[in-house]
């Protein structure tokens, strides 16, 4: 029993052996093997992402178009508004001087002081009216405000716009991320968005600092 | 001195709604010779061919900006003295320090009242 013990050690050892011989060689296939299928996911996934890519670069032109008859409609929605309050202001300013001639008459006349008084009062109301017409022109700057920001958009979406047609050319997709860190004017207009809303003054702080410069 | 109700005044703006608004509120405060420009270098052309008594401008404008338009009016010996207001949505506290180095009159914080502009004109003409 001995002599076919010693030949089984034997022919381990051997078995041993070569697969210490072969064992680099099925890690290295084994990586090979991996590295392939993770080639072909990652250009099936590229393959899928160019797409929208391409798509983005293809609809941003029409973001902006989008974005300036957005403004257009605005400054033309405004001016329509404008027209009409002008326009009633114009007629205040008749019955105004109507009103002020037909109370020098009555008074003249030495009518009813009562009559005259409502005429007066008319006057005052129309007076009030003036007042919230010229507040509804002074809220219509909203349009220009509106304008200045549709401008800066307009201007960053060509920017990325300009980037991302850079990437499908010449650096294809994998390059993504490097428009995230560009620090064109794009990424700079997006900082004066962001600062506009936190750091903005209105009027009340716009005249402390100018009464430190000696405007009282 | 009270502000003169006939004096020219030059209202500069880019947007044709802005200009409307100023030049409402300037006629309603009874003022009604107004002119108007689409941006600074316009602005500069038109206060050297007349005579002008002020000049109501925004900041951010194509071509020349108000803050080039001031400092030129301001180097120019028969201009530097015709008062700037800026009524302007740049409201950073650097671009007011800005206007006050380059010699603004006083400064319009968009969106404004019309009780605002006149408290500014009555400052500037006081």
């Amino acid at each position: 029993m001995a002599q076919p013990q010693a030949a089984a050690k034997q022919q381990s050892a051997v078995n041993d052996d070569e697969q210490v011989e072969k064992a680099p060689d099925t890690k290295l296939y084994e990586e090979l093997g991996e590295l392939a299928r993770f080639i072909d996911t990652t250009m099936k996934t590229l393959s899928e992402f160019s797409a929208p890519v391409n798509a983005s670069t293809e609809q941003l032109p029409q973001a902006q178009t989008h974005l300036l008859n957005l403004k257009t409609q605005t400054e033309q929605g405004t001016h329509r508004v404008m027209l009409e309050v002008e326009a009633i202001q114009d007629n205040h300013a008749q019955i105004s001087k109507m009103l002020k001639e037909m109370t020098q008459t009555l008074q003249q006349a030495k009518v009813s002081p009562a009559l005259i008084q409502q005429m007066q009062t008319l006057g005052q109301t129309l007076g009030q009216d003036d007042k919230r017409l010229l507040d509804i022109m002074t809220a219509l700057s909203f349009q220009d405000l509106v304008a200045q920001s549709v401008n800066k958009l307009v201007t960053i979406l060509d920017e990325v716009e300009h980037k991302l047609l850079q990437l499908v050319v010449v650096f294809g997709p994998y390059q993504k991320q490097a428009a995230k860190t560009d620090q064109g004017k794009a990424s700079e207009m997006l900082k004066q968005l962001e600062a506009t809303k936190n750091t903005s003054m209105d009027q009340d702080l716009a005249d402390e600092i100018l009464k430190q410069f000696g405007f009282n | 001195m009270p502000a003169d109700p006939n004096m020219k005044i030059l209202v500069v703006d880019d947007m044709s709604t802005m200009r409307r608004i100023v030049k409402n509120i300037l006629k309603q405060l009874g003022f009604n010779n107004l002119e108007e420009a689409e941006n600074g270098q316009d602005a500069l052309t038109k206060l050297k061919a007349d005579t002008y008594g002020f000049v109501v401008s925004d900041w951010n404008m194509p071509v020349m900006m108000g803050i080039d338009m001031l400092r030129a009016i301001r180097a120019d010996e028969k201009l530097k003295k015709i008062p700037v207001l800026m009524v302007t949505a740049e409201a950073q506290k650097e671009n007011l320090m800005e206007a006050v180095q380059a010699g603004v009159s006083n400064y319009v914080v968009k969106p404004f009242t019309a009780e605002t502009m006149q408290e500014k004109i009555n400052k500037i003409f006081k």
